[in-house]
């Protein structure tokens, strides 16, 4: 009993942390058809800002705080000299920022060295489920996971700016015919997806190791996730998450984590290839 | 297309290399035509077929692992006198397991609606990263260490060995393989199926409408593509005298993508000189530029794209051979 809490905690916290990932992916990709490379770099400098603060012996906390508005910064900084130049060639996006990752790799490289960093958990205690001991921060964590996915859900469906920014996925040229400044809400856009992704990787830091090259294996899960949900609704990322980051966690309990990966792909593959339009997409792509 | 011109001159100055080069940039410069010739597959894939195929490598160290296991005598050993050991076999082997290979996994993405543009790439390089795992754990292939001990190309046969150990032997060898191949594809896309590609990557609905079979030309371009790439893949371990994972996966692919959208991915010919340009200049630059090297092409790759979308190496060509046929005019 205790074993399979202990499964589900863990298959929870990393459905929540793929959510966060993807949606920062996904508010970009569906609202303006870039897809963002970079975004696993994204995540990954969250996670540095806490390294450096920590370095610097700030509280764990304001670093958390932080992360998003310098990666969000970044992210703005980004959209006015790459991405805005490529919005109308959708598959230059790739590569644009691609080569955009392999310089925010390098330079985090430069800045930091190529090995690894761990960063202490702010909340060390552990709560005791039966036989086992669970550590009080993950469950913190997937707290703030949650409350923070649904301010973005919030943000895109109960706004004004939501409304807008709806308009402008469904129907681009009719929302600017309108008067919808579609400029300055794909700028806007494209910053929440940044900061969302600088958090998520803020807040991960201390369960894992913080290295240069951790952005890619949350990147390809959270694209499955996204094609496998569907691009169109938001919800689909839930869908998607939940479908991709559950089978992965439960996978590796009978499997080596290597073969479960394999194993999650290229179930993930084969629905995207048999139901392109995602679990939750209409049949018409709408 | 490349001036045909231009492609003499390329190979012509190739060819005399050796003679004014010495034996480490021959050496050198011959593994670097095996990127070319990878440039190629991919130059033909996603610049004249629309494919963008993120997983390119897959095709490139599936062909060198094929190559490795079977001059290395991993597979059936004696059988056959030591048959399967030969370079011929071996090369043979690893072009046909790929193309099967890239047949079966093309049949796959492509039927039906297919899966295109940032699906496609999402999902190839989905693929590149499973492979990658899959090889790193594979312990009859050498698991993370991958092969080593690869025999060098061997150009005898039926018991009579022509080793090639020297660099300039070998450089000629891999040479002559490119160059056919480049002759190959410039034909092939200058052939009515090659305006039949271009017909169904700018507009597939319509060269459907038209009566042509989009799933089998698409398919028939990604066998191609596989087909060279694992050929330079063999090629290469035999050369390198290693088969690494590092040869299959995700790295490697974004490299070559990288060469062919610098170089010029719609002209072969600019995709083969963009990778031997950055291995060049990586070889040159990144002793003297250290770290700061992969920084600087990561920051021009994504200034070529916005800027110069055809390529920096392409651009200059096409204006140049459009001033030329302006003057013979």
């Amino acid at each position: 009993m205790a074993e399979l809490a202990a499964i589900a905690l863990n298959a929870t916290s990393y459905v929540l942390i793929l959510i966060l990932v993807a949606l920062g992916l996904v508010v970009v990709f569906g609202m303006m058809g870039v897809i963002n490379m970079a975004h696993g770099e994204l995540f990954m400098l969250g996670a540095y800002v806490v390294v450096a603060a920590q370095g610097a012996g700030a509280p764990f906390w304001l670093a958390v705080l932080a992360a998003p508005l310098v990666v969000g910064a970044l992210g703005a900084i980004i959209e006015g000299l790459l991405v805005r130049h490529v919005y109308r060639r959708p598959l230059d996006t790739i590569l644009a920022t691609w080569g955009l990752s392999i310089a925010l790799k390098q330079m985090v490289v430069l800045s930091f060295g190529p090995a690894s960093y761990s960063v202490v958990a702010p909340v060390e205690a552990t709560i005791a489920f039966g036989t086992f001991a669970y550590p009080v921060y993950r469950l913190i964590l997937m707290a703030i996971a949650v409350v923070v996915i649904a301010a973005v859900f919030w943000v895109f469906l109960r706004t004004d700016f939501g409304l807008a920014a709806r308009a402008v996925i469904a129907r681009p040229d009719t929302a600017a015919c309108l008067g919808i400044d579609t400029r300055r809400l794909y700028r806007a856009s494209f910053v929440i997806g940044t900061a969302v992704a600088g958090f998520a990787g803020a807040l991960v830091s201390p369960l894992i190791s913080v290295d240069p090259q951790m952005g890619l294996g949350y990147l390809i899960p959270a694209f499955l996730s996204i094609l496998v949900g569907g691009a169109g609704p938001l919800a689909g990322v839930l869908a998607g998450g939940a479908v991709v980051g559950g089978t992965d966690s439960l996978l590796t309990v009978w499997l080596s984590p290597v073969v479960a990966q394999i194993a999650v792909f290229g179930l993930a593959i084969l629905v995207i290839r048999l139901r392109p339009q995602g679990l939750l997409g209409a049949r018409d792509g709408a | 297309m490349a001036p045909r011109g231009l492609a003499v001159l390329v190979f012509a100055v190739l060819m005399a290399f050796p003679a004014i080069g010495g034996d480490y940039w021959t050496d050198q410069l011959t593994r670097y035509l095996l990127f070319g010739l990878f440039a190629m597959s991919l130059s033909l894939v996603w610049g004249r077929g629309g494919i963008l195929c993120f997983g390119q490598a897959m095709f490139f160290g599936g062909g060198g692992y094929v190559m490795a296991a079977l001059t290395m005598g991993l597979v059936g050993g004696g059988l056959a006198g030591g048959l399967l050991t030969s370079t011929y076999i071996g090369l043979l082997a690893a072009v046909v397991a790929a193309a099967v290979f890239a047949a079966l996994l093309g049949y796959f993405l492509f039927w039906g609606k297919g899966l295109a543009g940032a699906y496609l790439a999402i999902v190839t390089l989905a693929i590149a990263f499973m492979l990658e795992q899959l090889i790193k754990s594979w312990y009859a292939l050498g698991a993370d260490n991958g092969l080593s001990g690869v025999p060098p190309l061997d150009l005898g046969a039926f018991g009579w060995h022509l080793e090639l150990w020297d660099p300039a032997p070998r450089y000629y060898a891999v040479l002559a393989v490119v160059l056919a191949v480049y002759v190959g594809l410039d034909r092939l896309l200058r052939s009515p199926f090659g305006i039949v590609l271009t017909a169904v990557k700018t507009n597939p609905d319509r060269a459907a409408f038209f009566g042509y079979r989009v799933l089998w030309i698409k398919l028939v371009t990604f066998v191609i593509g596989a087909a060279i790439a694992a050929l330079a893949g063999a090629l290469f371990v035999a050369v390198d005298e290693f088969a690494s994972p590092t040869l299959i996966g995700f790295g490697l692919s974004t490299e070559v993508l990288i060469w062919t959208a610098l170089g010029g991915k719609e002209m072969v010919l600019a995709a083969f000189l963009g990778a031997l340009a950055v291995r060049v200049m990586e070889g040159y630059l990144s002793e003297s530029l250290g770290d700061y090297w992969i920084l600087a092409l990561g920051l021009g790759f994504m200034l070529s794209v916005v800027l110069l979308p055809r390529g920096l190496i392409a651009t200059p060509i096409a204006s140049l051979a459009a001033r030329l046929r302006g003057n013979r005019r």
